[in-house]
């Protein structure tokens, strides 16, 4: 009786040693913080988020969870403010107990929210934030899904070069005057460098400029033909339309936050079949598959929120849920990040380029693809496969 | 087509944009002695609301201002009975912070009503470019320039022949000596909000039929105060006038000096203005009599 019960206080302890260490986890639940931007102006970044990390949930759950236990998401909106990323992470780690996290907003905001996830060595997928910032210097529980802006937008003007760069080409950018606009101004000093291209004209605007008919006006006295188009949303359509209004001949490379849904229905109607470069898919039939599985785990209005950030936190979800399927029962954090570190060729299924975790910047999907957007039909068509640049 | 011919038209497109929000600042102003810092949110709310009257019932652009206008000044007069005028009496700095307050809530209650997403917004004005003097401009670019011609004009009609216009020139002037002579000052108060509001409608209508309509509008607000310390914070027709000025220059600076310099140049030549008048270009002098 008295070696039963020993046995039986030992058996107890083992088995609960891990979780005490590592809290979220329990014999039927993983929970899985998302800090993400549900309100304020780009909350339909957040809300697009919010609807992949539900669908990936959804999916896995039905399949069976990882190893038997169910993921719950949890999420907590930031408004997109560093200060309040800090305090969103911090009560789901002392109060909702997460085990992991996927939803991490922009990148101050995960800068906000390194401590804490170092502190608690949380595994951290980032899919929304591919800032160098965020793996240089790399962190031992954070991994990061998402190629360069540079990256991006030499993508697209080697392809211009390559495949439609008009005669007597001029090269022009205009970008934000801020480190995002930089990476965009590496890029494009990468290819016009490269390429041997004249480089017109370089403009810098500051974020919130609404009205860029000067910035286009001189662009068309430069002769600028080959655009690289650092604005977004609403600021980039607002380029393209005074680009028309000059009735100036381009073409034009452009942040991937362009081939959102909304950006494309600002920008169409200047007609300009710009390009983008990003590394999810945007059209192809991983799209429509995602789009069918969508509509069984999603309401019409989550699904009517897509847009390729869904695609990336969906893709982060399962490619945490493959690191803690590897771990089997004993689901600790340590062998969360240890799987993560040493995961290679995820397999997305086409949403992405196959994932890679297996390198010193824990770094994957640096690899885009190349679309060019039908502006009379508002789709995007792949001009080429995902690569590296 | 000549550069500086783009620069200038493209800057008086900007400029009476300014200069259509710097009125209403200006019209509230001087009425009232305050800065209403919620002005931004009001064009954005107007604007917002304009749209969906256009999306519900395909309204071209006249018959659809025929139904914002009056709406917006529904919207003004509310505020300020509901917001406004419980705190008359209290020192000028509290009521300020009330419109704070007030630009905090608009812009809450804007995208839990429209969502964040922004919207191609034509407002029922033609898109086909159209060249003036060799100078191509979209319709709602004219519309906006012809605005603030129009308003300004009337609103210089207005303070300046009209009863209710000159009551409140006199409320402006000395609101306890216009209150001695029969004026009905809080009735002045609700009049100028409804008026600023009704500016502020047009203002946003055209800005966001010109730059789309954005949950950021509320910014061209904060945008558009250099050119109400310009013109002079209580002169509505030098508000209107500086909004153009601004926005020449900027576009100048940007077009011939280039690189970030757009944002700082309005605000060169105010410090440069005020050094030399501190009222401002069209400003009332403060007068003391000993």
């Amino acid at each position: 009786m008295k070696n039963g019960l020993l046995a039986l206080s030992a058996f107890l302890l083992a088995s609960t040693a891990a979780y005490a260490a590592d809290p979220g986890v329990s014999d039927t639940e993983i929970k899985i913080g998302d800090v993400n931007i549900m309100t304020g102006p780009a909350s339909f970044i957040g809300r697009a988020v919010s609807v992949g990390s539900k669908i990936a949930a959804a999916e896995i759950n039905e399949a069976g969870g990882v190893n038997g236990r169910k993921i719950t998401i949890i999420t907590e909106d930031d408004g997109y403010v560093p200060a309040r990323s800090f305090q969103a992470l911090t009560k789901l780690i002392e109060v909702d107990e997460i085990f992991a996290l996927n939803g991490t907003s922009g990148t101050a905001n995960v800068l906000a929210m390194m401590p804490l996830i170092e502190e608690n060595n949380l595994p951290t997928v980032v899919t929304t934030a591919p800032n160098e910032l965020v793996y240089n210097p790399v962190r031992p529980s954070v991994f990061t899904v998402g190629a360069s802006y540079s990256d991006a937008f030499y993508a697209q003007l080697k392809y211009i070069h390559e495949n439609s760069e008009p005669a007597n080409a001029v090269y022009g950018l205009i970008r934000q005057d801020d480190d995002f606009g930089g990476a965009v101004e590496a890029g494009y000093d990468r290819a016009v460098k490269e390429f041997g291209v004249k480089d017109g004209l370089r403009i810098r605007f500051k974020k919130g400029t609404a009205n860029f008919a000067a910035e286009v006006a001189q662009m068309k006295q430069a002769g600028v033909n080959v655009l690289a188009n650092g604005g977004i949303i609403a600021g980039a359509a607002n380029i393209l339309g005074e680009a028309r209004k000059l009735s100036m001949d381009l073409q034009v490379a452009s942040v991937w936050s362009e081939d959102m849904p909304p950006s494309v229905n600002l920008s169409a109607p200047a007609g300009y079949d710009y390009l983008v470069a990003d590394y999810v898919a945007l059209s192809g039939p991983a799209i429509d598959a995602f789009l069918e599985k969508a509509k069984k785990y999603a309401s019409d209005e989550e699904v009517g929120a897509i847009n390729r950030y869904t695609y990336v936190t969906y893709v982060g979800l399962k490619a945490l849920a493959e690191a803690m399927g590897q771990c089997g029962q004993e689901l600790t954090r340590a062998c969360t990040v240890e799987k993560l570190r040493g995961l290679k060729d995820f397999d997305t299924q086409g949403i992405s380029a196959p994932l890679s975790f297996d390198n010193p910047e824990q770094l994957s999907g640096k690899a885009v693809a190349v679309y060019q957007l039908n502006a009379a039909e508002k789709t995007f068509k792949a001009l080429t496969d995902f690569a590296d640049y | 087509m000549d550069f500086l011919l783009l620069l200038l038209a493209s800057g008086l497109v900007s400029g009476a944009a300014y200069g259509l929000i710097a009125m209403g600042f200006a019209l509230i102003f001087k009425s009232t002695g305050v800065v209403n810092f919620a002005q931004g949110e009001l064009v954005m709310l107007t604007a917002y609301i304009s749209f969906t009257l256009y999306s519900t019932f395909d309204l071209s652009f006249f018959p659809l201002m025929l139904v914002t206008i009056p709406i917006s000044m529904a919207i003004g007069l509310a505020l300020e009975r509901l917001f406004i005028r419980p705190m008359l009496g209290e020192p000028i700095f509290a009521i300020v912070m009330v419109t704070v307050g007030l630009a905090v809530v608009l812009r809450g209650i804007t995208i839990m009503i429209w969502g964040p997403d922004p919207f191609n917004f034509n407002a029922g004005i033609p898109t086909e470019v159209v060249e003036l003097g060799g100078v191509p401009f979209y319709p709602a670019q004219l519309y906006l320039i012809g605005a603030l011609a129009v308003l300004t004009a009337a609103g210089w009609a207005f303070l300046r022949f009209s009863r209710m216009g000159i009551a409140m020139r006199a409320v402006a002037a000395n609101e306890t000596a216009a209150l001695l002579v029969g004026i009905s000052v809080s009735r002045i108060h609700a009049i100028a909000w409804m008026l600023s509001a009704a500016i502020a409608s047009i203002a946003g209508v055209l800005f966001a039929a010109n730059f789309k309509l954005a949950p950021d509008l509320w910014f061209q607000g904060l945008r558009s105060f250099p050119a109400v310390i310009l013109g002079g914070m209580d002169s509505v027709i030098g508000s209107a006038v500086a909004g153009l000025v601004i926005g020449v220059i900027e576009n100048l600076f940007q077009g011939y000096v280039g690189q970030g310099l757009r944002e700082i140049s309005g605000f060169i030549v105010i410090v440069i203005v005020l050094m030399v008048r501190p009222f401002g270009l069209f400003g009332s002098r403060d007068i003391e009599r000993v």
